[in-house]
């Protein structure tokens, strides 16, 4: 309770202005419709840009959450190695992704590769989390049984814990993948590619309609790669 | 006295003054354990929970810090920089078989085959005549036609039979199984210990960690009660009914007390 109304009173609400907002946003969300559905074309091309900028970003961060994950999982690393690979993914953690929009924007100019390059670095700040997770709840006696075989490390972390992660390993970068479609549309924002890039532009342009088929555009391809990544989720954890 | 003659009187497991690093309730897991195992026995180790029975037979594969005391295997002393050596004469099996559960039967079995090869070597896989002698293990224990199926797909009871073809694979001469019967149905729990039975009459040392008294005097020969990190009671395996009621009745009183 104390908790809460400490939050309450840090948000420092007014309730005049909230009464007024509703029109606000009546007006606004009016001005919204109908869609210019002249753009899809453009809308698509940026859609699909979005798209690949999240492929790769997911891909490349995924690569680097491997073997940070390792490194900081309980039953793989002593606790030095732990302790510094968790600072690492903590740092990343707490760069908020426009930020690093616009740290890669500066670093390679306007354009999809710095929203690519910024999505794979913030991926490694979850993925990392999600893999460490699923190393860690790995069954502990199949592990001491492959230790007390002999096995080396290389082989426990091959035959041990590699098998019993690969399905959560793939269930969570699919669900990184989706993640990244919308974090890949804010990153547009600050002209790192991608549809947010057009979004902003139409909406600071007062061009209403068009921003609205943008958005229309992102919701369809979302919730289909939603429905599909959930889909194979589904399988992957009855494997 | 030659070599084999000296090598077959020596006690296959010493445990000397054995102090855990691990505590529980103020005292360590293990307090001061004293036994010796000898060759070829069957021991069961009993003990009310958190008695530090499981603890004492971790301790003897070298997977429990100690703060003092010391193990030794076939006179090998159990320390960290002599745990490939210590555990080379080992096998262990856990409760609820610590399978790979994605990988199927043959490859679980295999698997205690890894420190005969390289890391480089098993990432390529398991060359085919260590397959054959894997199959051979599956299909003595009556699992061969589960050889290619996922473990997590069997029973309690075929999920333990595979966990000892993996133990049996690397030919050990002492067999440490921790609650291997625990949650298994009761054909399941004499099939298993049928298998032990065998592996001793074949000349091979078990201990295990027990609940049940009844299997402990059907099957084994020695019986060692673990109270509070300590050994109170170490002998034939025929009186072990008493010596419990005798703990048991110990720990009324106390309760009684409090």
């Amino acid at each position: 309770m104390g908790i809460y109304s400490w939050a309450w009173t840090g948000l420092q609400i007014d309730f005049k202005s909230l009464q007024n907002s509703g029109g606000y946003i009546a007006d606004f969300i009016s001005r919204l419709f109908p869609p210019d559905l002249s753009i899809l074309d453009v809308a698509w091309i940026k859609l699909l840009e979005t798209i690949q900028m999240s492929l790769w970003g997911t891909t490349i961060g995924a690569i680097i959450s491997l073997p940070i994950s390792i490194l900081s999982a309980s039953n793989l690393a002593p606790w030095w190695l732990r302790w510094f690979a968790n600072f690492v993914q903590n740092v990343v953690r707490s760069i908020p992704s426009i930020i690093l929009g616009l740290i890669f924007v500066a670093a390679t100019g306007l354009g999809a590769p710095a929203g690519t390059l910024a999505l794979g670095i913030y991926t490694i700040g979850y993925l990392g989390k999600f893999y460490q997770t699923a190393i860690e709840s790995v069954d502990l006696y199949s592990l001491e049984a492959l230790k007390v075989s002999g096995a080396s490390w290389f082989q426990i972390a091959q035959y041990g814990v590699m098998p019993q992660i690969m399905p959560s390993l793939w269930g969570y970068t699919l669900y990184m993948f989706e993640y990244n479609i919308r974090a890949a549309s804010v990153l547009g924002v600050v002209g790192a590619g991608g549809i947010g890039f057009e979004l902003v532009n139409y909406i600071r342009g007062f061009e209403y309609n068009k921003a609205t088929t943008m958005m229309l555009v992102l919701l369809v391809v979302v919730t289909a790669i939603d429905i599909i990544s959930s889909q194979l989720r589904r399988r992957l954890e009855q494997q | 006295m030659n070599e084999i003659d000296r090598d077959s009187f020596s006690p296959g497991i010493v445990c000397h003054q054995v102090v855990s690093q691990a505590k529980i309730s103020n005292r360590p897991v293990l307090d001061g354990i004293n036994c010796e195992i000898k060759r070829g026995e069957f021991v069961a180790i009993l003990g009310l929970n958190g008695a530090g029975k499981s603890s004492l037979l971790r301790s003897m594969a070298g997977l429990l810090p100690l703060k003092s005391g010391h193990v030794l295997v076939n006179n090998v002393s159990v320390t960290p920089d002599t745990l490939r050596q210590a555990r080379q004469p080992l096998a262990m099996l856990f409760q609820g078989g610590g399978l790979i559960p994605q990988l199927s039967a043959l490859d679980n079995v295999l698997c205690g085959r890894l420190s005969a090869f390289s890391g480089w070597q098993t990432l390529q896989g398991f060359p085919p005549s260590e397959r054959r002698i894997g199959l051979e293990l599956l299909d003595r224990l009556g699992m061969a036609e589960f050889a290619n199926q996922p473990t997590r797909q069997l029973s309690g009871g075929q999920q333990q039979r595979v966990a000892i073809a993996r133990a049996l694979i690397k030919s050990p001469q002492i067999l440490l199984a921790d609650e291997p019967v625990t949650g298994l149905d009761i054909l399941a729990i004499q099939q298993v210990m049928q298998i032990l039975a065998d592996l001793h009459r074949s000349g091979m040392t078990i201990v295990t960690v027990l609940h049940d008294l009844g299997l402990a005097s059907t099957y084994a020969q020695t019986g060692i009660i673990v109270d509070r990190g300590r050994v109170v009671y170490h002998g034939t395996s025929q009186n072990l009914g008493q010596e419990f009621d005798r703990l048991c009745d110990k720990v009324d009183h106390q309760l009684i007390k409090y």
